[in-house]
């Protein structure tokens, strides 16, 4: 885990990313032309192939367009839900019940087209009314809106939690299970973000997943800290059955960390009255059962 | 309540109680705070900020009979009915004290909980007159102190110069029961014009509402200039006010405020401003003296055992908000808070918790947005009391509170620039949804910091 956490978050270089850009740059300019010689080829040659050939890279370009869109369209919500959790910030700091508002504005539209919220949106417009702080009107919406999908966001990152331990534990083969924790991870990292409204397409997922590792790192949380003294201790004794056992317990403590960055980064509020998930809960609860019973809970 | 539930209690093993003072002047609003904070916490609908009502741990509340077998029950259906019937108005003004205890029924939380079952709090609040809680700054003054005060202080109200020509040619050697009546009914008649003016310092406060006690002895007294002093008249109103001290002030207070472990104190700032600085003054000097007579801070376990109890959390509250637009609260809340510096000083100093917010216990507007000269004044809406609605932008506070301590304090006729005009607005008739209690400003977030912690 701590090398999933190296391999996504360290930054490259200037030189490096010089070097990359550069490398695609003409890779792309030497495919582009390749492409043009052989498509100019094979219109001289065989007229009908060459129209067939025209045909494909016209669709191709439209469904790339299409991909692009959707990238952009990913990247304007993830944006909007970046915006909101500014305003909320700065609704809470200034306690502006104008802010405030615009904030449970900005949340409703968010999650418009979400059916299972509708009670919920209608209960918060009946009761906005009520608030006249920022805390109290911030605390309604968080508690009408998101409390719900606080908890399918915890489900998601148990069952990482799960995936992760397990592959650690059973996968025999060295970086084997580098590779699926990562996956597992980045996978999670996705679910959070379609859970919140956001909606996280290739390129937006590798890039949300380097947003949450960097708030990982800043906030200091990648080292062991009190809240894994538990888990590895209880991951000691189980080690002392087996070694891979007990580095797939503090991995998945370590998945439900980051499940929990990604959460803090993707839910467009903060934590105000809900309470944020801890390691320890998490664990406990998406372990349970896959190293026997002696797992507490 | 049999001896050994008392015991428990005593040694902190029966149900918890909470005293919560309400303490404020007269037409502070407390009243309708008690009538809205119960009838808030029967129905939890609007009550978000709670935090015990919002995750749904208070799972039942009953207005139980008072634990007082002397004193009458708060008449809580009667004024609930007069703020929420089909024309509602407010209550008239208290005339004497009530009480009421609203017990709440948690679930059990913490570690514990899942064994303990459901827990019972309850809740205690007494109602009075407002005028009597100016009597607590009598208690560490004698006589001729007091009567040089008052005398000092009574030029330039109404009728003071009836009472000044009642002392004229009076004879300080000789006492007689009827001239004393005659010159407590003319202080009496000061007092009340005083209070109509908009003086808030009016003692002693029984004068003003006397209650069964209507000319006894204790209520007929009237301060002496220092000349009568040696007197019979002056020894014999010396002793009626060591008995009013005694007999009437020192049983309230003791059996009232001295265990109250919550207080709330309602300042009606807005109503103050709206009557100029002098008003100000006087409020602010009356509030800091009151409230020196409580004693702020935390009681220690050991403390408590012993029956020792100390207010541990104030809320400073500025009264009926909801004649502000929402954007002029916190202006309205730091005027509070600096009106009531010195007190709030202390019992920051010795402990206690305190908070000011600007609350509204019954909220009688809405919020509107008056068009005029091309600006956009953020007005509030309701009901006049003479049945008229109206939109009315009372004039902008000022972001710094000096602004209306200074003139305040320097006996300042009028304030300097702009009037601030408050409209008397009548309870709102309402449409609750099943659930619901009155609407407020913030009285949830009130509930929350006085009681919540205790949920």
């Amino acid at each position: 885990m701590e090398m999933v956490t190296r391999l996504v978050g360290r930054p490259p270089s200037k030189l490096t990313r010089f070097f990359i850009n550069s490398g695609v740059a003409l890779f792309t300019f030497l495919l582009s032309i390749a492409a043009l010689n052989f498509i100019n080829d094979l219109l001289t040659r065989y007229p009908v192939l060459g129209w067939i050939g025209v045909g494909l890279f016209a669709l191709f370009t439209l469904a790339a367009l299409g991909m692009a869109w959707r990238e952009y369209r990913a990247w304007a919500r993830f944006a909007r839900i970046d915006a909101i959790q500014r305003q909320a910030g700065a609704a809470l700091a200034e306690d502006s019940l104008d802010k405030a508002r615009a904030v449970a504005d900005g949340l409703v539209a968010l999650y418009r087209d979400r059916p299972e919220l509708e009670w919920h949106r209608k209960r918060l417009a009946d009761n906005r009314g009520d608030a006249f702080d920022a805390r109290t009107l911030l605390t309604m919406g968080e508690t009408e809106l998101l409390a719900q999908l606080d908890q399918d966001a915890r489900r998601e990152i148990e069952a990482a939690a799960r995936t992760v331990a397990a592959a650690t534990a059973l996968i025999p083969l060295a970086l084997a299970d580098v590779a699926a924790a990562l996956a597992a991870n980045l996978r999670m990292i996705r679910r959070m973000a379609e859970i919140y409204g956001g909606r996280a397409g290739a390129v937006g997922g590798w890039r949300l997943a380097r947003t949450v590792i960097t708030h990982l790192v800043a906030t200091g949380a990648v080292a062991a800290g009190d809240d894994l003294v538990e888990t590895i201790a209880g991951g000691g004794i189980l080690s002392k059955v087996s070694r891979r056992f007990g580095e797939g317990v503090v991995n998945g403590a370590l998945t439900a960390r980051v499940g929990i960055a990604a959460m803090e980064v993707c839910r467009p509020l903060p934590f105000i009255a809900q309470p944020r998930p801890k390691v320890g809960n998490l664990v406990t609860r998406g372990l349970r059962g896959l190293f026997g019973s002696d797992e507490r809970g | 309540m049999g001896i050994g539930s008392t015991l428990m209690a005593g040694i902190g093993l029966g149900d918890p109680v909470i005293r919560l003072g309400v303490t404020g002047l007269s037409r502070a609003g407390k009243t309708v705070f008690i009538t809205s904070l119960v009838a808030n916490l029967m129905d939890r609908g609007r009550m978000h900020a709670l935090r015990a009502a919002a995750d749904g741990s208070i799972k039942a509340a009953w207005l139980q009979p008072q634990p007082d077998d002397t004193i009458p029950r708060f008449d809580f259906e009667r004024h609930l009915a007069a703020l929420t019937g089909p024309e509602p108005h407010w209550p008239e003004g208290t005339r004497h004290v009530s009480q009421l205890r609203l017990s709440l029924r948690l679930d059990g939380r913490g570690l514990l909980g899942g064994l303990t079952g459901p827990r019972t709090v309850h809740l205690d609040i007494v109602d009075y007159p407002g005028e009597w809680l100016l009597d607590l700054r009598l208690m560490e003054k004698d006589f001729s102190e007091w009567s040089a005060e008052v005398l000092d202080r009574m030029q330039g109200r109404p009728g003071a110069e009836e009472y000044q020509a009642a002392l004229n040619g009076l004879d300080g050697d000789r006492f007689d029961e009827p001239v004393a009546q005659r010159l407590a009914q003319t202080y009496t008649a000061h007092l009340h014009a005083a209070r109509e003016a908009g003086w808030s310092d009016c003692t002693p406060g029984r004068f003003l509402i006397p209650g069964e006690m209507e000319g006894s002895p204790a209520l007929t007294f009237a301060p002496l200039p220092a000349s009568f002093e040696g007197g019979r008249l002056h020894k014999e109103f010396r002793r009626r006010f060591d008995a009013y001290k005694s007999r009437v002030v020192k049983p309230f207070f003791r059996d009232h405020f001295a265990r109250i472990d919550r207080q709330v104190v309602l300042v009606d700032v807005l109503g103050a401003i709206h009557q100029g600085p002098r008003a100000v003054e006087d409020m602010r000097r009356a509030m800091a003296d009151i409230l020196t007579a409580f004693r702020p801070g935390r009681a220690g376990w050991l403390a408590q055992l012993l029956g020792t109890r100390r207010v541990e959390r104030i809320l400073f509250a500025a009264t009926k908000a909801d004649h502000l637009h929402q954007v002029q609260h916190n202006r309205l809340t730091a005027i509070l808070s600096a009106m009531l510096r010195e007190a709030r000083d202390r019992a920051d100093f010795s402990g206690a918790r305190t908070e000011a917010m600007s609350i509204a216990a019954l909220r009688a507007t809405t919020e509107d947005v008056i068009h005029q000269d091309g600006q956009e004044l953020p007005a509030v809406r309701g009901r006049l009391l003479d049945g008229r609605q109206a939109a009315f932008y009372p004039g902008e506070l000022p972001a710094d509170p000096a602004a209306v301590l200074h003139p305040a304090r320097d006996g300042a006729d009028r304030w300097l620039d702009g009037d601030y005009a408050i409209m008397n607005f009548a309870p709102a008739p309402m449409t609750a949804r099943p659930g619901d209690g009155p609407p407020h400003i913030r009285l949830d977030r009130a509930a929350e910091f006085l009681i919540g912690d205790r949920l």
